[in-house]
């Protein structure tokens, strides 16, 4: 209780704390952005490296292991980035662009397979199998819970101590811790 | 002469091994205890036996002896010396015998340091250490060699290439010295960096590393010794491990950030991948085994976690050897791809088999029930089944829907960066947030009030940093969300070990820094695992800024061109081509200079080394950087034109701004700091120590217990 009153007597100076964050986020919005985006290196028109790299990225190269169309410095990958440039050109959208790779390289050049199946495959089987351990996680929890109901050791955690972070009870606590 | 001294070391060692099984086994069966200590003599003869091997690959190495094959494809005349040394893990035979010398190493210290300890343990612990390095020199001797020789038999064609044989084969010749060093393939140059010195052998003694609390782990079951003696052994050792397991990857990333140019660090790919996997797991252990010390609960749990651990190990080294992935760390696709999966698959069978039937026996019985859902205990199985989580969808991505996808339908997929990041993200946040509040737990329970309380300071801590990251440029609520969890974990660490000084000093009036150091000198396992805590929590922040707000841009420059990136200014001054280094490199390098608000910082030279001499990969990006805490700025050249006989009159750039990727090393630096204090031994205590202890602790009053024993 010593605590409790010691908190009382001195209150959080809410409202000034609350009016420096209104001013400090209004003075954010006004602030000129500190990361600036890379400027887009379009010209007349031309289509930039960034652009045919935002799609390269979308892609690994069909040809060397695990590595990204975008990172790659072969011959055949700068001509692959060449036909995306041109592509783009002709106003195809970077998913036609991934699409038409994917048609000739196979599911292999995208980050996660195209064909439906192997897209749901890849994707819903991590979450199936995180939803079944999630079930069998809470059904073993509910049972420490029942278990824990009965237990003696749960009834004193449940009595509270005091509110002071360096309470006998804390010092109990770090004792039992610090037994090797 | 040295191909001989090397093979014979190598047999006498496979001799050896498999001695040293049969004597310990047979002899704790038959209660023979001159046989047991003939067979651990046995085990502990296989390092110095392995060393000589090695010693004679390096000696080869030095002298330049191409008839011995692995010499020839991994050197050349030009190799400069550091990386000759290095050469000997620089594929997959020199790499095998190495990996063989670690696990050796690893064994010899473990029999020396608990030979007297473990009398019950240890000849089981010498039969599993030898089996498996029986199974490594088994595949170095029969399969990769790194002592074959060329010769020329009577029956060689011209067209065809000379044979390499463990053997002399009848009237062969030795092929001629020059020829053969004219040849020489020379070192692939992606392992030509500092990095390489180290970082694999990092790896190695990390999953090596992990064989000892493994055959520790089996000895109990096989003995059906299962009491806390098999875990007490395994401490240190699991700690060690994952420290150089740690060490590995962190030198892993930063060798990727120097020399593939891509300007990350981390690109999930099946092979580092694989070396997360038993870091995951191991991590996991790590956390669990301090409850069956504690608790003497999860025992079973535990024995599957060091069980899978050691399992993730081989099957890494597996994916990695046998060309089931393709990957820019992968060794060449050889044939010791099916003896490995043989030997994965039935060791983790086996080992599985072996629990089970403990388990069935009742000997795996908790002591204890868990008590409350809030308690430190259920909070680490919560943490321990997250990074199961996590493991199981790294090794789908990586290895499960690409091998099923394959099988099932005949069609090759990869899982990239989307499909990590989609999964592993909500994972490492509730890893995260886990990692904060487990540390304001009790074991036994906790009420949902008293940690409601513990949990307000750091709260408000991170609401205070965040709103500076929000003044700092951090607006996105993706990255304030990520920024929040993680320094959350941290500021749980700091105020946690603030409060353990704050209690020592209120019962021994002591100053901060003595009641600091005897709180580390009482339990340096818990300090020193805050400072992990805290390591992890300085790499969060670097990566989800190096991620989140990485700056990328490519751009063709003509000399004394400027261009501005994220405030930089980046001048192109011209190119040097044709620089002939020491080691036959022809580098070409571009200059560059960088300024920031007018004021000049750095002259960057990215560059691209060329290797004539190499075959395969014959050529290297090296980017020119600018490290400051606040960020990177990594530029790599992609490109130059020739304009009117002017060499580099253009020049294209990839230039990349990596925001406090910095952070991601010094949280590594300050990860392994924690680790070492962590596994230091503990302070011993004096009789007078003790005995001031256990007056402490007979008083009511709970602060006194917390006696410094020094």
């Amino acid at each position: 209780m010593n605590s409790l009153r010691r908190i009382s007597l001195r209150p959080i100076p809410f409202r000034p704390v609350l009016a420096l964050i209104v001013i400090l986020f209004f003075l954010r919005t006004l602030n000129v952005p500190m990361r600036v985006c890379a400027q887009d290196a379009a010209i007349d028109g031309v289509i930039s490296y960034d652009e045919v790299n935002a799609v390269a990225k979308e892609l690994y190269c069909p040809v060397c292991p695990n590595e990204l169309l975008s990172d790659c410095q072969t011959q055949a990958c700068i001509q692959w980035k060449t036909e995306i440039s041109d592509q783009l050109a002709v106003g195809q959208s970077p998913q036609q662009i991934i699409d038409s790779f994917v048609r000739r390289y196979g599911d292999r050049v995208a980050h996660v397979p195209q064909d439906p199946f192997l897209r749901a495959l890849s994707l819903v089987t991590p979450f199936a199998v995180a939803l079944v351990a999630l079930i069998i996680g809470a059904r073993t929890f509910l049972r420490w819970g029942r278990l824990a109901r009965r237990s003696p050791i749960a009834a004193d955690a449940k009595h509270d101590i005091s509110a002071n972070p360096i309470d006998n009870d804390y010092r109990a606590r770090l004792e039992r811790d610090l037994e090797n | 002469m040295i191909a001989e001294i090397g093979l014979i070391a190598l047999g006498l060692t496979f001799a050896a091994a498999i001695y040293a099984i049969f004597a310990s086994v047979v002899g704790q069966r038959l209660h023979q205890d001159r046989l047991i200590d003939s067979g651990r003599n046995a085990a502990l003869l296989t390092f110095p036996l392995l060393l000589i091997a090695a010693f004679a690959l390096l000696a080869a190495l030095l002298t330049q002896q191409y008839q011995i094959a692995y010499v020839w494809q991994v050197s050349d005349p030009n190799t400069p010396m550091f990386y000759r040394i290095t050469a000997l893990w620089g594929s997959q035979q020199g790499s095998l015998l190495f990996w063989s010398v670690l696990m050796s190493a690893f064994a010899f210290v473990a029999l020396l340091v608990n030979g007297r300890k473990n009398r019950t343990l240890m000849p089981y612990f010498t039969a599993y250490t030898m089996a498996v390095l029986v199974f490594f020199i088994a595949i170095t001797l029969f399969m990769e060699n790194p002592f074959d020789r060329f010769w020329i038999t009577p029956d060689l064609t011209a067209d065809s290439g000379v044979p390499a044989y463990t053997l002399i084969p009848p009237d062969a010749t030795a092929p001629s010295p020059a020829l053969l060093a004219s040849t020489a393939r020379g070192l692939n140059p992606l392992l030509r960096h500092f990095g390489m010195i180290i970082h694999p052998p990092m790896l190695y003694l990390g999953f090596v590393g992990f064989v000892i609390p493994f055959a520790f782990a089996m000895s109990a079951l096989a003995s059906g010794d299962l009491s806390s003696a098999w875990i007490k052994a395994t401490r240190r050792w699991t700690l060690i491990a994952w420290l150089f397991l740690s060490l590995g990857l962190l030198l892993g990333g930063r060798w990727a950030y120097d020399v593939l140019g891509w300007g990350g660090y981390w690109g999930w790919d099946p092979v580092e991948n694989a070396a997360f996997l038993p870091w995951l797991i191991g991590t996991a252990f790590l956390h669990s085994v301090m409850i069956q010390e504690k608790r003497g609960m999860l025992k079973t749990w535990n024995m599957f976690l060091v069980i899978f651990t050691f399992s993730a190990v081989i099957f890494g080294t597996f994916a990695t050897r046998s060309g089931l992935v393709e990957s820019v760390h992968s060794f060449a696709q050889s044939e010791i791809g099916m003896p490995m999966f043989f030997f994965w698959s039935s060791i983790t069978l086996v080992s599985v088999t072996l629990t089970l039937w403990r388990w069935r026996q009742g000997k795996l019985r908790d002591d204890h029930h868990f008590a409350g859902i809030l308690s430190r205990e259920s909070l680490f199985v919560l943490n321990n089944v997250v990074f199961i989580a996590l493991t199981l969808a790294i090794f789908w991505g990586s290895f499960g829907a690409p091998i099923l996808s394959e099988l099932l339908t005949g069609t090759e997929i990869t899982l990239g960066v989307d499909y990590f990041n989609a999964v592993t993200v909500p994972l490492f946040a509730v890893l995260y947030i886990l990692m904060g509040i487990a540390p304001l737990s009790a074991w036994g329970a906790t009420s949902a009030i008293r940690m409601g309380r513990s949990i307000i300071t750091p709260l408000v801590l991170t609401g205070a940093a965040l709103i500076g990251a929000f003044l700092l440029g951090a607006s996105s609520p993706g990255a304030l969300f990520g920024y929040g969890v993680v320094l959350f974990a941290g500021f749980v660490a700091l105020y946690e070990t603030y409060r353990g000084v704050l209690a020592r000093r209120r019962a021994h009036h002591e100053n901060f820094a003595t009641a600091l150091l005897a709180l580390f000198g009482r339990n340096r396992r818990r300090y020193g695992g805050f400072i992990v805590h805290l390591g992890i929590t300085v790499i969060g922040i670097g990566v989800i800024g190096s991620t989140l707000f990485q700056v990328e841009t490519q751009r063709t420059l003509l000399v004394g061109e400027t261009i501005d990136v994220d405030g930089y200014a980046l001048t192109y001054n011209g190119l040097l081509s044709g620089q002939v280094t020491g080691d036959g490199r022809i580098m070409t390098i571009a200059q560059v200079s960088l300024a920031r608000d007018g004021q000049a910082l750095a002259e960057l030279r990215p560059r691209t080394d060329f290797y004539p001499e190499a075959r395969g990969i014959n050529s290297q990006i090296i980017a020119g950087v600018h490290s400051t805490l606040e960020n990177d700025v990594y530029v790599l050249i992609s490109g130059f034109e020739t304009i009117n006989g002017v060499e580099g009159a253009t020049g294209t750039f990839k230039i990349y701004i990596n925001p406090l990727i910095n952070l991601v090393w010094w949280g590594g630096l300050i990860l392994i700091l924690g680790t070492l204090i962590s596994s230091a031994p503990a302070e011993t205590v004096t009789a007078a120590d003790r005995s001031r202890l256990r007056t402490a602790r007979a008083r009511p009053q709970m602060g006194s217990a917390m006696e410094s024993p020094a």
